[in-house]
C-alpha cells in the first residue's frame, strides 16, 4: 500500500517530545536533589 | 513530621511516579511506532497524533489545575494552594512546548503549512504565552503575598481560556481537526489506534502527576529555606 512520504516529520516530533520531557524531568529531579542535600 | 520532611516524602513519591511514567512513555513509543498501523491518507505523520494530543491534554489539564488552585488561593489564602498552582503552571508550560512543536510538525505534511492563525492555534499560543508571563512574574516578585496574589489572578484566567480552546474547533472555521475522543459521540478511531491513544493519555496524565509532585516538593523546600533565611535575618 502506498503512503505519503512524511516519516521524517514523525521522527522529528517523537525526538522533540522525548528530548523536552527527559530534559525537564532530569532537570527537575536534580533541582530537588540539590535542595534535599543542603 | 516537619514541612521539610513532608516535602522530601512527596519528592520521593513524585520521583517514583515520574519514573513509572517515563517507562510508560517508552512503551507508548514502541506501541505507536511498531505495533500501530499507518493511517492510509496521512501516512506516518499521523502517528504524531499519539504524542501531540495526549501531551496537549496534560498541558491543558495543568493549566486548568493551576487556575482552580489559584482561585482557591484567592478565596482561602493558604500558602500551599499558591505553591501547587505554580508547580502545575511550570509543568504545563514545559508540556505546552511539546504541544506547540509537535503540532506544526504534524501540520506541515498534512495541512501544507507549519502554522495558521486560526482560533484553535492562536488561543493555544496565547495561553502558553500567558503562562510564560506567569512564570516570569513569579520570578520578578520577591514578596510572597504580592507574588501569590498577582500570579493567582493570571492563573484564574486559564479557567476561562482552557474551555474556550476546547470549543474553538466547533465555534470557528479552523484547520485543526475536531476531537476524536473528548466529544459527545463515540470515539471515531479503529480500536488498535484507540488503545494506543488512550494508553498515551493515561501515561501523560501520570507523567503530569509525577512532575507536579516533584515541582511542588521543590517549591516547598525553597519556601522553607526562604522562611528560615527571613527568620535568621530578623
Amino acid at each position: 500500500m502506498e503512503y505519503p512520504d512524511n516519516g521524517a516529520y514523525m521522527v522529528a516530533a517523537y525526538i522533540v517530545t522525548a528530548v523536552v520531557i527527559l530534559v525537564y524531568s532530569i532537570t527537575l529531579y536534580l533541582r530537588v536533589k540539590k535542595h534535599r542535600d543542603r | 513530621m516537619t514541612r521539610r520532611d513532608r516535602a522530601l516524602q512527596t519528592a520521593r513519591r513524585g520521583a517514583v511516579v515520574m519514573g513509572i511514567a517515563l517507562v510508560g512513555l517508552a512503551g507508548i513509543y514502541v506501541r505507536a511506532l511498531m505495533f500501530t498501523p499507518i493511517e492510509r491518507t496521512q501516512g506516518p505523520a499521523q502517528k504524531i497524533f499519539y504524542v501531540h494530543a495526549p501531551v496537549a491534554w496534560a498541558a491543558l489539564l495543568a493549566f486548568s489545575v493551576c487556575g482552580l488552585l489559584s482561585l482557591l488561593y484567592l478565596v482561602l489564602r493558604e500558602r500551599k494552594f499558591d505553591l501547587m498552582a505554580a508547580a502545575s503552571a511550570e509543568v504545563g508550560t514545559a508540556l505546552a512546548v511539546v504541544m506547540l512543536t509537535t503540532g506544526p510538525l504534524w501540520g506541515k505534511p498534512v495541512w501544507g503549512t507549519w502554522w495558521t492563525w486560526d482560533a484553535r492555534l492562536t488561543s493555544t499560543l496565547f495561553t502558553f504565552l500567558l503562562f510564560v508571563g506567569y512564570l516570569v512574574l513569579r520570578n520578578a516578585l520577591t514578596d510572597f503575598e504580592v507574588r501569590a496574589r498577582f500570579s493567582a489572578v493570571l492563573g484564574v484566567m486559564a479557567l476561562v481560556l482552557v474551555p474556550f480552546i476546547h470549543v474553538t474547533v466547533y465555534w470557528f472555521r479552523t484547520l485543526h481537526p475536531d476531537p476524536v475522543v473528548l466529544k459527545p459521540d463515540a470515539p471515531s478511531l479503529p480500536s488498535v489506534m484507540l488503545v494506543t491513544l488512550l494508553s498515551s493519555f493515561a501515561v501523560c496524565t501520570v507523567l503530569y502527576i509525577g512532575l507536579v509532585m516533584q515541582r511542588y516538593a521543590l517549591a516547598v523546600l525553597q519556601d522553607v529555606r526562604e522562611e528560615e533565611a527571613a527568620g535568621g535575618i530578623s
